[in-house]
């Protein structure tokens, strides 16, 4: 990874037309601008990292392999074989 | 009284003052605003959060302290606010919120559950989100052992 120093009121230019700006730092967190083209997507990575997890979620299992995996978890002892 | 479409369940019956808000959604399913919780006594304490506009839309949770009793929650004050919460601390866990853990099934045998974005539920607006926490002191795919949903258990009482 690249690391940088940068103060505040100072930027970073990534490719072409990508712009960073430390606007102001705090004890709680650091305050950055972005300049980008319209088509750029930003986003916080928790909330990529959740939008995956919910689509994982959201799959889930269906029929006979629900019905296991929630047996597993409900009890730690052997899986009634009708299950499977 | 509704009549709710589930995944898992066929159609349940539900009155409309059950039913969960979400006016941002969740991330992913950005359009999927409202939610019942299904809850049956042989499946407790797993919860089902069912979307009402999407009968295959169905998430498998349960109360975080199942997954973790010592469990902080990290609600930052924009969702407090959403939640229509009192900004200036942690809602009381058990009290006025209902917290979930989403769980991720991925076979039979590996389950996860997302301890760094639980959904919480105001329980007396019917309001929700899923509030992703701003720290990374847990992971979004905590392993979940087997047997956690066993009554009998330690873990599993909250």
């Amino acid at each position: 990874m690249l690391v940088l120093r940068r103060r505040v009121g100072e930027t970073l230019l990534i490719g072409e037309d990508v712009e960073i700006e430390v606007l102001a730092i705090a004890a709680q967190g650091v305050k950055i601008g972005i300049r980008a083209p319209r088509e750029t997507v930003v986003l916080r990575k928790e909330l990529k990292i959740t939008q995956e997890q919910n689509e994982v979620a959201a799959q889930g299992l269906t029929g006979a392999d629900f019905k296991q995996a929630l047996e597993k978890l409900r009890s730690n002892s052997k899986i009634d074989p009708s299950l499977r | 009284m509704l009549s709710v479409q589930t995944k898992y369940f066929g159609i349940l019956p539900c009155r409309e003052e059950e039913v969960f808000e979400f006016p941002r959604g969740l991330p992913a399913f950005e359009q999927e605003k409202r939610f019942v919780l299904i809850q049956l006594p042989e499946n407790a304490p797993l919860i089902f959060l069912q979307s009402l506009a999407q009968p295959t839309l169905c998430f498998l949770a349960f109360p975080i302290l199942v997954a973790d009793r010592d469990y902080k929650l990290a609600v930052t004050a924009e969702d407090l606010a959403a939640l229509d919460l009192d900004s200036g601390h942690q809602p009381e866990l058990g009290g006025e919120v209902l917290v979930l853990a989403l769980v991720s099934l991925r076979d039979a045998f590996s389950a996860t559950a997302n301890l760094m974005a639980p959904v919480v539920l105001n329980l007396k607006t019917r309001r929700g989100l899923q509030a992703i926490r701003p720290d990374r002191l847990y992971s979004h795919q905590h392993l979940i052992q087997p047997g956690i949903l066993d009554v009998r258990s330690p873990e599993a009482a909250c």
